[in-house]
């Protein structure tokens, strides 16, 4: 048997897996029938006979559900796992340098900083251009340029360092 | 009279026309670029011919390249489609020049109603209202509209001269952010359209933008098609279209109507075409732009009418007649359309690029979907984020609305993200439903968290099929290690091999 504490938009449910049919969810069992459909990411919930189709992305951090329109974002961790985040002082760290990577492959319109500069969180990095429209894509945080890897004009992929913010 | 049509366009609006030719038993011939070797307009033409690398400008944008390719392959007739080639008065002339038919309206009236100043002065002479703005004072320098701005006073907008689909657009609120906006604004359209020439605009607060799509012959005889309302945008790219408007009443559809005719009169226009309009609350309307061509949302206008828009334009391309007079037409129903883009509403819009692994199209009754994009597609870069339309028809709006829901939570896109989430909270808006909404609403009023706020959450089977998720992947991780470990050892294993191999 497993468990897991899984947080939905900073709600946290206890999830015991007992068995391929059974889940108790905070003390409550369940009988459960899940598959995956018609092809990853869609799968199929059937819970105490009710029916659910839900998408599910994997992120590097988290696990987002799109289920009836809403996308709710969850982490998914075990009792080990738990423990060493408690111990690290959890929550989101905001030092060392945030790398800002192309969210799409495109073409750099501008840069709009240059090395060293101060940056204000949501202040314009720089321009790309993708599917003819121009996206602005910006600081997430406050800080200082560090090092820019692309000039306007250049063609990037997808996941590319564009620059990184320290 | 033509009996082979080249299509120069791809995606959905490609595969559209290409419905039309079979529909009338005419020959189809399409072009592609190198990114679409396998796209459904290519596979669906009885012939099809490469125009170059995926960029536009080296392939949908070559002009020459495509007549040259009509000519060789027999094609009596080019049809633009929409985008791309559509509006250029050049590329109209040049077919014209080869010889062959343009299915859509003459070059004079492209160029005519392509430069919106041109436009504006056309349709106030033939005395149809403008919105106050620079019209027809040729191109200004910063200096001179800086001068004219707080005479037309504030908001107002900068739209681009050779402009459309909102690409060099800017609103300015005050003079002293002026100077930026416009240095902004010039880049965009110079990127877009080669010209960096723009104009000013009063901007109109609580303004619908409400078309009336007009149907035009060689023998001079111009009818409508009703309105169709087009307010729910973001950043002026249309996201959901019906028809009729519920802001629309029969005596302003009769005005709006006898108006658009009169504007496609003005510039002798031929084929199909769309005068836009804004409507403020009290009902009075101004001509926004004319767009010389097939709309985007044209099918909406097609199921309240019943008339093909695309056979009426091939017909009209032949010579004949239209088939309908103003008499004939009525509204029947409600139908809604949904552009399906390739953007992710949980963040700010961003394009999603990527391989399509699996597509569930809705269907049922009354659900029409024109797509270009099936199983296994690519959605690139090079191209517009819209991965289809859907469109249904209801019996009353109240019907279609309720359709629509059951239509988007069918469709499934898998490979990339998509904004159905968006059309559904749509669909769940109080403002919509009631029909209460302006240009402003999508990026004003509307909050997808607020409308998903007061509704049933479902956590606790989020939770479920999160942590099943996880689960199954450790497992499987654990799964993979254990079958690595053999139950002998590897000597024995080795020798087994060696007595295979032997």
């Amino acid at each position: 048997m497993m468990i897991y504490i899984t947080t939905i938009d900073g709600k946290e449910f206890l999830v015991e897996i007992i068995d391929d049919r059974h889940v108790s969810i905070d003390g409550k069992i369940v009988e459960v029938d899940f598959e995956s459909v018609e092809s990853q990411p869609i799968f199929s919930l059937i819970v105490d006979g009710k029916s659910y189709e839900a998408y599910v992305y994997e992120g590097e951090e988290d696990i987002e559900v799109l289920l009836k329109g809403q996308l709710y974002h969850s982490r998914v961790e075990d009792e080990r796992e738990r423990r060493l985040r408690a111990a690290s002082g959890g929550g989101v760290v905001e030092s060392g340098p945030y790398h800002l990577k192309a969210p799409m492959p495109g073409l750099v319109v501008t840069v709009s900083v240059e090395e060293g500069q101060e940056i204000k969180k949501g202040g314009v990095l720089l321009i790309l251009e993708s599917m003819k429209m121009q996206n602005e894509l910006k600081s997430p945080r406050d800080g200082v340029i560090g090092r820019i890897l692309v000039g306007a004009g250049d063609s990037v992929e997808q996941r590319q360092k564009l620059l990184s913010v320290e | 009279m033509f009996t082979k049509v080249l299509i120069a366009n791809r995606g959905e609006i490609a595969v559209r026309i290409l419905r039309a030719c079979r529909e009338l038993g005419i020959k189809t011939v399409a072009v592609y670029s190198e990114a679409d070797r396998q796209a459904m307009h290519v596979r669906y033409a009885t012939e099809a011919y490469l125009l170059g690398p995926a960029p536009s400008s080296e392939s949908y944008l070559k002009g020459d390249k495509i007549i040259e390719i009509a000519l060789k392959s027999g094609a009596g007739a080019i049809h633009p489609g929409y985008g791309f080639l559509a509006e250029r008065s050049d590329f109209a002339q040049a077919v014209e020049d080869a010889g062959l038919e343009f299915i859509g309206p003459k070059p004079s009236a492209i160029a005519a109603m392509g430069d919106k100043a041109i436009a504006r002065e056309t349709v106030t002479k033939a005395g149809v209202p403008v919105v106050p703005g620079t019209e027809g004072t040729g191109n200004l320098s910063d200096e001179e509209l800086l001068t004219l701005a707080p005479e037309i006073g504030f908001p107002l907008l900068i739209k681009a001269t050779a402009g459309g689909g909102g690409k060099g657009m800017r609103e300015v609120t005050n003079l002293e952010e002026m100077p930026l906006l416009l240095e902004s604004a010039r880049r965009e359209s110079k990127s877009a359209f080669g010209d960096d020439n723009v104009y000013l605009e009063k901007l109109i607060l609580g303004a619908r933008h409400i078309e009336i799509q007009v149907l035009a012959d060689k023998f001079g005889n111009v009818i409508h098609l009703n309105e169709r309302e087009c307010s729910l945008q973001r950043r002026h790219q249309k996201l959901l279209e019906e028809a009729p408007s519920a802001f629309v009443d029969e005596d302003l559809r009769q005005r709006m109507g006898d108006v658009a005719v009169k504007a496609a009169e003005a510039v002798e226009y031929e084929s199909a075409g769309t005068i836009e309009f804004l409507v403020d609350k009290d009902k009075s309307f101004y001509f926004l732009e004319m767009n010389t061509r097939l709309q985007v949302e044209h099918p909406i206008t097609e199921l309240v009418t019943g008339v093909d828009i695309v056979k009426e334009q091939i017909r009209i391309a032949r010579g004949r007649k239209l088939s309908f007079s103003q008499d004939d037409i009525q509204i029947n129903g409600a139908a809604i359309e949904c552009r399906i883009n390739a953007e992710d509403p949980h963040n700010n819009f961003m394009p999603s690029t990527g391989h399509i692994s699996h597509v569930v199209l809705p269907t049922g009754p009354g659900i029409r979907v024109d797509t270009g994009v099936y199983t296994s597609s690519e959605i690139t870069p090079y191209y517009d984020s819209m991965i289809s339309k859907l469109i249904v028809w209801g019996e009353t709006r109240a019907q279609a609305i309720l359709r629509m829901r059951r239509a988007l939570e069918e469709y499934k896109v898998v490979g990339v993200r998509t904004n159905i989430p968006f059309h559904q909270a749509m669909m769940d808006s109080h403002p919509f439903m009631g029909g209460q909404f302006d240009t402003r609403f999508v990026e004003e009023v509307f909050s997808m968290e607020e409308i998903t706020e007061g509704k049933e959450t479902f956590s606790e089977v989020a939770a479920i099929i999160a942590t099943l998720v996880q689960h199954e992947q450790t497992e499987r991780a654990a799964h993979v290690v254990r079958r690595n470990v053999r139950d002998t050892s590897n000597w024995k294993w080795l020798s087994r091999w060696e007595r295979l191999s032997k």
